[in-house]
Formats: C-alpha cells, structure tokens, sequence
C-alpha cells in the first residue's frame, strides 16, 4: 500500500513536532464527529421505521424490538405507494431526456456554433443563475394552466429543458473540445446537426453522465411545481405524496417516518453508484459555473 | 476574388448562422417559456387587479402598497434577514472549517468527502420531515429522548419563536454544508506546496500558515460562496411551511412563504403574490449589484 503523504498545509515533517501530532489526531477526531452527525439521522430514521406507532412513541432506545419488514410492507401498502413510484419514475425519466436534448443542443449552439449575436443569449442564461427558480413560480403555474397542461407529466419534463445551470455545464464542456475534430466533420461535409450527433455528442459521454445523474437526482426530489401541476391523485410522484402528508397531518408518525424512508431511498441508491461523479462534479453545480 | 464569390460565401455564412439559431431554437422557446418569459410576467402581473388566471386592470402599485401595509409582510421581511444572519452565521464559515479538516487527513480522505456530501443528495422534503421528529417537543422527540439520558427534562423548539429560525437554519446547514466544503477543498487543493514549503522552512507555524497562505486564498471564492448563500437563504419556503406552518405566530414566516400564500394558501392572489416575488427579485439584485462593486474594486487594486 502506498503510504499516506500530507499534503495539507501539516506536511509530513511537521510531525515531528509532539504539538502538531496532538493537533492531526484532534483533525482526524473531528472528521470522525462529522461522519457520525452526517449519516445519524439516516440511521436513526431507517431504524425507526421498524417500530410501530406504539413503540415510536414510547421507546427511548434508537434500535427496533424486531426487525421485521412488516412495518415497512404495511405502511407500503396502505398508502400505495407502489403507484407514486411508478409515476415518478415516469417523472424522472422524461426529465433526464429533456435535460440531455434542450440543453445540450443550446450548450452546443452557445459553445461551438457561435452564430452571430449568441453572446446576449449567454448572458442572459448566466443572469438566470442568480435568480431562484421559486421567484417566478406563479406565472409560471399560470403559464401552464393557460395552455391546459395541468395535471401533466410534460410541463414537468420540459422544465428540465430549460436548465441554465445544465447549460452552461454543456457549454463549457464543448468549448474545452478540440476545435480541430469538429473542423474535421465540418470538411467532410457534415451538417451542423449531423456534426453534433456524428462527432460531439460520442465524445460527450462524462457531461451526459453528469447532468443525468444530477437531472435524475433533482427529478426525483422536485415537488413544488408537480404539486401544482399533478393535482390528481393517479399522477402523483413520491415527493408530492410526502408533501401532501406532511402538510394534512393525516399519517401517524411512525408511517411518516417510512415515507420519509422510500422517498431517500433511491437518491441514497443513485449515491453509492455514481459518488465519484458526484463529489467530483459538485463543484461545479455548487459554484454553477 | 470576385463580387458573386464574397457573395456565395456571405450568403454561406447567413444559411449557417440560421442553421445555428434553428438548432438553439427549441432550448430557447423553453428558455423563455420556463424561466424569462415569468420574470417579466411576474413584474407585469405585479401591476395588475388579477382575478384567477386573468389580468383585471392595471392598478398601477396597489398590489405593492397592500401587501407591503400587512403587518405579516413587515414580519416576513424581518424573518428573512433574520434567516440570512443566522444562516451566515452558522452556516458560512462552517464549511470552509470542514474542508480545512478534511484536507489535512491522509487516510480516509475520500470516505470523508462522500460521507459529508451524501445529506446534500437527499430530497429537500425529507430532510425537514426527518429533522421535525428530532425537533420534535414530544417526549418521544429524537433530542427529547438524548436529554432525557442525560436528565435534563424534555423541551420545546419549534414552538419557541427565538429558537424556530436558528432551527431551520442548522437543518438547512446538515443538508448543505458538506457540498460547499467540497467546492473549498477543490479551491485549496490549487495553492501551490511550494507556499506552505517556503513558509515552513522560515519557521511558520501550522496555525499561521492557515491564516496567511491557505485563507488569503481562498478569499475570492467564500465571496461569490457567500453571495450563492444569500440567493439560497432568500428561496426559503417549504421548510418553514412544512416544519411549523409560519409559526408561531409567524416567527418562521419567509418572503417566499408570503408569496406562496397569497397565491396558493386559498385566495388566489397573484397579482399581490407577484408583487411579493418582484420586492425578492428587486432586494436579490440589489445585493449582487452591491457584491459585485466591492468585487470589481478589489480586483482594481490587485
């Protein structure tokens, strides 16, 4: 194994120092404290969704009496969720389509087409980063009754369309391609379309994966505009079910916490498959180019 | 070259910028449909007697002058900044801490990251429901139960108005932290070993290499991280919507949350919502423009 260097601001002669040695077991402490505070809550919660009502509010003790699924399948069940998982799902992958079209054809425009005046257009994407998505949700909602897409899955989908974020991810992605091998399809008589799907978009494999991942993610956990729009209950998405719970106070504690539950479960999922592509990327969705 | 042949080619040029426009097209029809088309909708309908989906008439600032005369838009304003200080508070320097730490160990480093990133990839939602039973002032409440073995009796938070805003704010703070970190920990890892080497052997502590090397470096990017922080903290709704409805008596109550109710809380108002939204827009640009001025003499200096 390949030893351990310091590469921080302690280097590894630092530790020769008996204070500075107190000082990077304090460091490593820490992380530790921190790791335990970031997942506790998760642990708990999973663990809690074992117990039944009565035992949730009368048990001091964080681990279930039993650990039988039954909990788990009968909330499950009486709430059906089974349906708010498939239309989610529904939700979720015509999202992640329309992310990857609108976006990455804008980003393409933006990034190597360059047409005469794009710069207003750049402009205006990157000033949209600084307004909160929420601001504009009335009209919005307006908007989309006025051409009688309520209670349907599009408006959702395409909204994914018109992410400046994803962007500006997909523009910075195709600037950084060599100019070169896109001159080489333009020679040989490619299109300006047939350039992007012959020779930019099989390169662009990473940034697909990207915005997809972070789509998929987003998809799943949005519930302000799909509880606006999803008014019925068949079109329901999981979140929008949690939200409607939450705010009816209608479910015991103990089935509000299993909720709570499936609705983490597969971004939990989508974590553990993909965490490299997304520590690595969180910087820039964090700082949004 | 001839006439005709500047000709073809302009005319090439003009078919391919076309071409361009057309291929930009559908992102922008969405583009303006989704997100700019109701920033200007929303200033519009501002100015308007709205009735349902329908524009009354033009009224000029009533709207404004309404919905700003309510007390609870009065509270809604000062929990903001309320949300905004306690948010900077705990939440600001917090992550760059997280990320001096985790930047310094050698084994483990990447098990740390992802554990601290994960809350941030978790539903919004269920983050708040998760923490409400923390937070819960029953005695079956998650801090209730941890107190209780230390002997202390069961207390109240959510319904305690000096507590609800620092509460939602260290909620928010679990989520988030860790993904900033992430963003710190890519901006240090670009200063030079060279500095912190140099530094070394003229005898600097570690402490003092922190404070001259490493945060000196950092300091451009805790701006525009602060700057991100702010627009963040003033989006604020469902949190205070789900976890305690506004209250107590409103202490939780945000702008958005205002917002939300005058169009969605049963009257409908949109005229008067959007007059909330544009007040947000207006005081959010107000403070990017503030930012950017004391950015641009700064970087005048460098």
């Amino acid at each position: 194994m390949k030893k351990a260097q310091h590469t921080g601001v302690i280097r590894g002669y630092d530790l020769h120092a008996a204070s500075v040695r107190v000082f990077y077991a304090v460091i490593v402490i820490l992380c530790c404290l921190m790791v335990v505070l970031a997942l506790f809550p998760l642990v708990w919660v999973s663990l809690a969704g074992f117990k039944d009502l009565r035992e949730f509010l009368s048990s001091t003790s964080i681990i279930p009496s039993a650990f039988s699924m039954d909990a788990y399948a009968t909330t499950w069940n009486q709430l059906g969720i089974t349906r708010n998982y498939l239309n989610s799902l529904i939700s979720v992958a015509g999202s992640v389509v329309c992310a990857l079209v609108f976006n990455g054809l804008l980003g393409y425009g933006l990034g190597i087409l360059k047409p005469k005046g794009h710069g207003v257009v750049k402009r205006m994407v990157l000033l949209s980063l600084l307004m909160p998505p929420t601001i504009s949700i009335v009209p919005l909602f307006m908007n989309i009754q006025k051409l009688h897409m309520g209670n349907s899955f599009l408006p959702l989908w395409l909204s994914f369309g018109a992410n400046a974020m994803y962007v500006i991810l997909f523009m910075q992605f195709f600037e950084s391609l060599p100019a070169s091998i896109i001159e080489a399809g333009r020679i040989d008589g490619c299109s300006q379309l047939q350039t992007f799907f012959r020779i930019v978009l099989p390169l662009s494999r990473p940034i697909c994966a990207v915005v997809s991942i972070f789509a998929v993610n987003a998809a799943w956990s949005d519930f302000l505009l799909p509880y606006l729009v999803l008014r019925g209950a068949d079109k329901q998405t999981v979140m929008v079910r949690l939200f409607v719970f939450s705010t009816e106070q209608t479910v015991n504690a103990d089935a509000m916490m299993r909720s709570v539950v499936f609705a983490m479960v597969p971004p939990i999922i989508l974590f553990f498959l993909f965490q490299k592509q997304l520590t690595e990327n969180a910087v820039s969705v964090g700082i949004k180019g | 070259m001839s006439s005709s042949g500047t000709q073809l080619r302009s005319h090439a040029k003009l078919r391919e910028n076309v071409q361009s426009w057309l291929i930009m097209l559908p992102g922008l029809i969405l583009m303006l449909f989704f997100v700019w088309g109701p920033l200007f909708e929303s200033v519009r309908m501002s100015l308007y007697k709205t009735r349902n989906v329908e524009l009354v008439r033009f009224i000029g600032l009533d709207n404004f002058i309404s919905v700003t005369g309510k007390d609870d838009f009065l509270q809604a304003l000062v929990n903001t900044f309320s949300y905004t200080f306690w948010s900077l508070l705990i939440g600001f320097a917090l992550p760059i801490v997280l990320a001096i730490l985790i930047g310094e160990t050698t084994r483990g480093k990447s098990f740390f990251r992802t554990a601290v990133y994960l809350p941030n990839m978790l539903p919004g939602l269920a983050v708040i429901i998760l923490w409400s039973a923390f937070f819960s002032g029953e005695k079956s409440g998650v801090l209730n139960i941890l107190l209780a073995r230390l002997g202390i009796p069961p207390q109240t938070y959510l319904t305690r108005a000096d507590w609800v805003i620092p509460i939602i704010i260290i909620i928010a703070t679990w989520k988030g932290a860790g993904a900033t970190a992430l963003i710190y920990m890519a901006g240090m890892a670009s200063i030079s070993p060279e500095l912190y080497e140099a530094a070394a052997i003229d005898g600097a502590s570690v402490w003092r290499r922190i404070i001259h090397i490493l945060l000196p470096a950092i300091r451009k990017l805790a701006g525009t991280l602060l700057i991100l922080q702010i627009i963040s903290v003033f989006q604020i709704m469902y949190e205070p919507m789900v976890l305690t409805m506004g209250g107590p008596d409103n202490a939780s109550l945000s702008l958005m949350q205002l917002m939300w109710q005058y169009a969605f809380g049963g009257s409908m108002n949109y005229g008067k919502a959007s007059a909330v939204a544009v007040i947000v827009t207006l005081i959010l640009l107000a403070m990017t423009a503030v930012y950017s001025y004391f950015n641009r003499k700064e970087s005048d200096w460098d």
